[in-house]
């Protein structure tokens, strides 16, 4: 990645930056021309390394002036952590077992946040009395529950659960509303001079019209979800990548906490990634629209 | 059913009868007088469009006799029947279209067959070679998967257009619905529209339009009646019979006539239609 840095010049560089400008345009003019978009991802993925790159760079040399490799281990010595954890399997483990956290604690965090959401946005009286409890829960951090939640739940996977759905929630619910909110009176109107009951008008209108927003809610939610998860289970949890960060800590092993810090990055970054694909599958009408991306 | 309240040849369609609306803003409490005392009978297969300066209360009018607005005064019957909401049998065309952008070309034309009262008794099948008659009627075939943001406005016109004659109601109610056209489209589709309409059929089997347009041309082209509104506050301020006959030929533009009622009604806005945007 590096030495694909050093082999342009800073001219060719800057053609590339140009040439991937207009790529953008184009890209934004013909959202659906093949070529357009191919040409246009390449010009992305230049830019993701060339970030990564200098990132790593300037990691580099603050480990050489810092010189303490408990301190800040070099990226090479993370990187060998990284494979070294990768070759026992531990890095995956505990990955897996946080991944798990987060689905579960989605969906539960969904199951309940959505529905009311639409309750909230559709029916006054349920708004005015959900509403201002959900203002009072909101400020709270998810942290602050950690010592109660020890209580309750004691040491293990159920309070990164509660912590990462209790995170979620507010995202979900208050997009959710948004979304509701927000859906043209005059489709429902025109259902409505359609002979369209109102069922179905839930079902084939509010629902479609309100998931752009839940989708971007859906974003922030596991975003938060997955900052929070590594506090949970840095106090809360025997397993899981929070604690293996603890556990590493512990033991002075700085190298091994980056390599699960780096863990966590991927995974936060691959997932962003992956639910942005399938905003972009579920709702391909709301870019037209300008919402999303 | 008593004879009161029995369709009959006399009795009209839509009824308006004094109607009015003024609009309160929510926070502010401006009141808008949109439409005043408006009363006005349209006959049952009669094709009646209305004309009038921007603003002046005809997008208004329709919504009430759709029943999606409630009259602040007056009544307003369907066939001797108090109008309480919206129904299918009173089909609309918005004049901003209101296509559903989740749904494809096909699905927004087939919406109301698939979900509403329309598709009632209606096998997959025939509400299929209903949508792509209509989808085919307005030139759209070849663009039934694309979706509504990836259309020109004039495309989506059409789909709105398909939409509305795919539910077959009884009444249609179109507000502006050619105005994104091209001058061509658009006379295509005024012959289109009269033949749907029933101009070849019996009287007695024609559906009952309210057309409202900012082409006068295209008033005196479709209509049996053109209804004149003047604005501030919205009302009749004249009903002009177009006695030219049916069915009406590409050729009646040239006619005589044709010129005759276009100027008549053109010098009834005129005033108006300057001072809107002094
Ligand atoms: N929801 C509303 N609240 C307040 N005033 C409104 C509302 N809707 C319409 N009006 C006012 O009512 C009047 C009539 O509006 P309407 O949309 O019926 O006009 P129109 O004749 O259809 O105009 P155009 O030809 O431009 O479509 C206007 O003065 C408008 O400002
Ligand atoms: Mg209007």
């Amino acid at each position: 990645m590096v030495s694909l840095m050093e082999t342009r010049t800073a001219k060719e560089l800057a053609e590339v930056a140009s040439e991937s400008d207009v790529d953008r345009k184009a890209g934004a003019r013909y959202p659906g021309s093949v070529r357009a978009q191919g040409r246009f991802w390449q010009a992305r993925w230049f830019i993701v390394v060339r970030a990564f790159s200098v990132f790593i760079g300037i990691w580099y040399l603050v480990a050489l002036w810092v010189a303490s490799p408990i301190q800040m281990p070099s990226p090479f010595k993370v990187l060998e952590a990284l494979i070294a954890l990768g070759r026992t399997g531990e890095l995956f483990d505990h990955a897996l077992i946080s991944a798990t956290r987060l689905v579960i604690s989605l969906v539960i965090s969904t199951l309940i946040a959505v529905p009311l959401g639409f309750l909230m946005a559709m029916n006054r009286e349920a708004n005015a009395f959900i509403d201002p409890i959900v203002e009072l829960l909101r400020p709270i951090s998810g942290i602050a529950w950690i010592p109660l939640g020890l209580f309750i739940f004691g040491v293990g996977g159920t309070l990164p659960i509660f912590i990462m759905a209790y995170v979620a929630f507010f995202p979900l619910l208050l997009n959710t509303i948004d979304g509701v909110k927000s859906i043209d009176r005059k489709l429902m109107s025109a259902a409505e001079t359609m002979g369209v009951s109102r069922s179905a008008r839930l079902l084939h209108i509010a629902v479609p019209a309100a998931l752009p927003s839940v989708m971007v809610g859906f974003r922030i939610a596991f975003a938060s979800a997955w900052a929070a998860i590594i506090a949970a289970e840095l106090i809360g949890s025997p397993s899981g990548l929070g604690f293996a960060i603890e556990w590493y800590r512990q033991l002075l092993m700085s190298p091994k906490v980056f390599a699960f810090i780096a863990m966590i990055g991927a995974i936060g970054y691959l997932c962003d990634l992956g639910l942005r694909t399938l905003q972009h599958k579920l709702t391909p009408w709301a870019e037209g629209m300008g919402i999303g991306q | 059913m008593n004879v009161a309240t029995m369709p009959s040849k006399a009795q009209p369609k839509l009824r308006l009868r004094n109607v009015s609306k003024e609009y309160v803003a929510p926070r502010t409490g401006q009141r808008t007088l949109a439409v005043s005392d408006f009363t006005l009978d349209v006959r049952a297969g009669e094709f009646l469009c209305i004309v009038g300066p921007s603003g002046c209360g005809k997008s208004t009018v329709l919504n009430m006799i759709a029943g999606l607005d409630q009259p602040t005064g007056g009544d307003i019957e369907m066939d001797g029947h108090h109008v309480r909401g919206p129904g299918a049998e009173r089909g609309v065309m918005f004049q901003d279209y209101a296509l559903f952008p989740w749904k494809s070309v096909r699905d927004n034309v087939g919406f109301g067959l698939r979900h509403g009262t329309p598709g009632a008794g209606l096998t997959a099948a025939e509400r299929n070679d209903r949508v792509n008659h209509f989808v085919n009627m307005v030139g759209l075939a070849g663009a039934e998967a694309k979706f509504p943001h990836q259309l020109s406005g004039g495309m989506k016109q059409r789909v709105a257009l398909a939409r509305l004659l795919a539910n077959g109601p009884d009444v249609l109610l179109m507000d502006e619905p050619l105005g994104a056209l091209d001058a061509q489209t658009r006379m295509v589709l005024q012959v289109e529209l009269l033949r749907i309409w029933g101009e070849a059929a019996e009287e007695g089997d024609r559906k009952t339009v309210v057309f409202i347009t900012h082409g006068i041309d295209e008033a005196v082209f479709l209509a049996d009646r053109v209804v004149v509104m003047s604005s501030h506050p919205g009302r009749v301020s004249a009903v002009i019979d177009i006695d030219i006959p049916r069915p009406r030929r590409e050729s009646i533009r040239s006619e005589p006539r044709f010129g005759q009622l276009t100027d008549e009604i053109w010098s009834l806005i005129r005033d108006e239609a300057y001072q809107a945007i002094a």
